[in-house]
């Protein structure tokens, strides 16, 4: 309890100096409104003209779509607003051996390095997308109720978590290996295949893989199947399964890594 | 007699390295065959630090000084051998250690430049758990201390190299550690900044108590505040001693540059010189013995130089004398 409280303080503490240091250089503060806007636009354009072409995906169709492309722009905008500056940064600092100020404080470097760079100019990307959803959900005429909206957010953020474990995980492999090799570019490739194409159209390997493995493919589908009452029993334990192991195997690869981090000479 | 807080045995780091062999043909061939090979970069060093000891760690680039200070606050774990600060075992990452100690490394910067130092030292706050009052007594102590007051609320970055480090200083010391660990602290400042964070640290040894491990190049900044040395050289401690101890056997010479406002060439000195070359025409750099140091600067006067610069020998060629002479380790 009393690390949580120090957690918090150490939070608004952070927010605040991350506000400060944005409002140092206007072009820093108001530039990110614009360019996420714009990249927003540009993926919502690209959905579009697939989508406007095909009428069904699996069993979904047009509403369902729609819900799931604004529930992967939300999770993707509050990755973007929370931690993705942050976590982005962890191969660069492990590399230049700028950890060791991180590792010599008292406080989870991980969570240090999660919060310090929290954007604000990408809020009114959860906006954009919390009306997406709202249009999609108008399309299927669907009135969901406070416990299934609640069913839904709490989905959100289970996925939340486990988009934030698979950035933590590529992000560690430096602490074991000095390369990358490329990492980044395997996580972008996933993301982007699984911002496109929906779960329920995953078959053979590709399920196994985007289930499994690097499970991008549950991350909008689950919470869209919790709303259009898609979701059975064992789909949620299996995504609430996923989860907790994520959670476990990241902690595990960051603490061991850790320990084998060398830290760049002086 | 105050009792040891770091306790360290036969301490050991190694790396594996990898070795390429040259040319396009070496590279191919590392794809599916790679060598690797060993550097040990602290090689079973021994050491106990008592409270408030100021201890100078000294030896030449690579000797392992930095690593040694990594591996007593944690940030890396040794490959062998017993650690133990304060009662913890570092890589242990425990909160309530870090709380204790503070490192300043002169080449990695704690300070947000784009903020002023008061917005560092706000988080730090936090980070530490220290109450308000505590904090604003500490800070106020540590302002007047470095005479920065004028500087609290001015972003970082304009901010001189002299007076960034008395910053980094402020800000390690914010939660009063009871150890410091300082890397290189005066790298690349100039005399006056060096000799004003040497005051500093002389002032906080002596006032708080804190025990200061510090690493440098430079033999001013140990012959000024430490008592006791630890000479390093490949990973190995070669003297653990009383610092006037190393300097009196191993320090030998000092280095005397004089810039004269003519060419000067026909100087015929009657002191005892080790060596002598020209920098250029103006300006000529003797070696000489230690003893005969006033001597030779007093027949320097004569010929009316600009300029006279007194150094202290470098830690290579004592490192180098340590050799061979034996080597001793007292501690």
């Amino acid at each position: 309890m009393e690390n949580l409280k120090k957690n918090i303080r150490v939070l608004k503490e952070m927010a605040y100096l991350r506000f400060n240091k944005l409002t140092v250089s206007r072009l820093d503060f108001f530039a990110p409104f614009f360019i996420d806007g714009s990249l927003f636009l540009v993926q919502i354009l690209a959905f579009k003209a697939i989508y406007s072409n095909t009428g069904r995906i699996g069993s979904w169709g047009q509403g369902e779509m729609v819900i799931y492309i604004g529930t992967f722009s939300m999770l993707n905008a509050i990755n973007m607003v929370i931690y993705f500056f942050g976590i982005n940064e962890i191969p660069q600092k492990i590399r230049n051996g700028e950890l060791d100020l991180y590792l010599s404080k008292p406080i989870s470097p991980l969570f240090r390095l999660t919060f310090e760079n929290i954007s604000p100019g990408s809020l009114p990307l959860v906006v954009l997308s919390a009306c997406i959803i709202l249009y999609g959900i108008n399309i299927l005429d669907i009135r969901p109720g406070i416990i299934q909206a609640g069913v839904y957010v709490f989905w959100i953020l289970v996925m939340e978590v486990l988009y934030y474990d698979i950035a933590v995980i590529v992000r560690s492999v430096p602490l074991y290996i000095v390369s990358m090799a490329r990492m980044e570019q395997i996580e972008e490739a996933g993301l982007d295949l699984c911002m496109k194409l929906p779960g329920i159209a995953l078959y053979g390997i590709y399920k196994v893989l985007f289930y499994l493995i690097m499970p991008y493919g549950i991350m909008a589908t689950f919470p869209v199947q919790s709303i259009i009452n898609e979701m059975d029993l064992w789909t949620g334990i299996y995504g609430v399964f996923i989860v907790i192991a994520f959670s476990i195997i990241t902690r595990i690869i960051w603490k061991l890594g850790l320990r084998h981090y060398n830290s760049a000479s002086s | 007699m105050s009792e040891n807080i770091i306790k360290i045995e036969d301490l050991t780091k190694k790396y594996r390295r990898f070795k390429k062999k040259e040319g396009i043909k070496g590279s191919i061939a590392s794809l599916w065959k790679r060598e690797y090979e060993e550097k040990t970069a602290v090689n079973q060093v021994s050491l106990s630090v008592r409270q408030g000891e100021f201890i100078g760690l000294v030896g030449p680039n690579g000797a392992g000084k930095t690593t040694l200070i990594k591996m007593m606050t944690g940030i890396i774990a040794p490959s062998s051998g017993r650690i133990d600060v304060l009662g913890y075992y570092p890589n242990d990452l425990k909160n309530s250690f870090k709380k204790k100690y503070a490192i300043v490394m002169g080449q990695k910067s704690q300070l947000f430049f784009e903020l002023t130092v008061n917005d560092t030292l706000r988080l730090f706050k936090e980070i530490y758990e220290i109450p308000e009052e505590k904090f604003l007594e500490s800070r106020d102590y540590f302002v007047q201390l470095f005479g920065v007051a004028d500087i609290m609320d001015v972003q970082v970055r304009t901010l001189s190299l002299g007076e960034r480090m008395k910053m980094e200083l402020l800000t390690a010391l914010l939660h009063n550690p009871e150890i410091l660990f300082l890397d290189e602290p005066t790298i690349g400042l100039d005399a006056v900044a060096a000799k004003q964070i040497r005051k500093f640290l002389k002032e906080i040894n002596r006032q708080r108590g804190t025990t200061i491990i510090l690493t440098s190049h430079y033999m001013e900044d140990i012959k000024a505040l430490c008592e006791r040395t630890v000479v390093i050289n490949h990973g190995m401690k070669i003297f653990d001693g009383r610092t006037s101890e190393l300097f009196e056997k191993y320090q030998k010479n000092k280095r005397i540059s004089v810039t004269f406002h003519n060419i000067e060439d026909n100087i015929n000195l009657q002191t005892e010189i080790t060596g002598v070359s020209n920098e250029n025409p103006y300006k000529k750099v003797y070696e000489v013995a230690r003893e005969n140091s006033k001597a030779l600067l007093a027949e320097i006067m004569e010929f009316n130089p600009d300029d006279i610069i007194i150094e202290e020998e470098e830690i290579g060629v004592i490192v180098e004398r340590i050799y061979q002479e034996g080597g001793i380790c007292n501690a």
